[in-house]
């Protein structure tokens, strides 16, 4: 086996979704960076949700329970 | 929200110059990964740092792992040699370091540097080659996974130029 089909097999064992990898690289750096961007920025949204329900822990209501 | 993208393009427009180096790298190469934090490699000379500080003024840089969490801008006075700078400022975290663990200092890298252009600004980045180097050097488990998908990436790419 090539070092290369080494090197994309030890990615994958290692639970990297290639196929990503493969979209970014059909696109420019600066595409990327603006892709990531936007990744970060659900990244933060969903953290700052999580966050607030801390704070603001919402009773059950008896209907879910 | 600030993004990596601008804090990028505020420094490259004050004529800082630097190269792009750790996770933002990876993803500028092509790495599915999320980074929140933006690294760069540049020579920490008194008119330099006297730059930076002209350059993130207004943005509040603190030293971020200092518990006092003390200002950049006074801290430490000028003339002070310095290696590293880790800042949070109000566009989040910046890591700026001289040299690059396995890899070299400012020069080294950027001989080997790629670039390209982001909103008509030319930036540099540090080779795909390097990156690997410094998470391989670094040896974390998550920079040598993150490494292991930087190879990954060399390796389609040579598929590509093949």
């Amino acid at each position: 086996m090539s070092s290369a089909t080494d090197a994309i097999t030890e990615a994958e064992r290692a639970g990297f979704d290639l196929s990503l990898v493969e979209h970014s690289l059909t696109l420019t750096p600066a595409e990327r960076a603006r892709e990531h961007d936007g990744a970060l920025a659900l990244v933060l949204e969903l953290e700052r949700i999580r966050d607030e329900r801390h704070a603001h822990p919402q009773s059950i209501s008896p209907a879910s329970r | 929200m600030h993004t990596l993208n601008q804090f990028l393009l505020r420094l490259a427009d004050a004529g800082v110059d630097f190269v792009v180096i750790g996770g933002y790298a990876g993803v500028l190469h092509g790495s599915s990964l999320v980074t929140r934090n933006l690294e760069i490699c540049a020579v920490l000379t008194e008119a330099n740092v006297a730059q930076l500080r002209r350059v993130l003024a207004e943005l509040h840089p603190k030293h971020r792992l200092t518990p006092q969490a003390l200002s950049f801008l006074d801290t430490p006075p000028p003339g002070t040699p310095l290696d590293n700078l880790y800042l949070r400022t109000d566009w989040g975290t910046v890591d700026i370091l001289s040299r690059v663990l396995g890899v070299g200092d400012f020069e080294r890298l950027k001989r080997q540097a790629e670039s390209f252009v982001l909103e008509s600004k030319r930036i540099r980045l540090i080779a795909l080659d390097d990156l690997i180097r410094a998470k391989e050097a670094l040896g974390r488990e998550k920079d040598l996974l993150a490494a292991k998908e930087l190879r990954a990436i060399a390796a389609l790419r040579a598929k590509d130029d093949s």
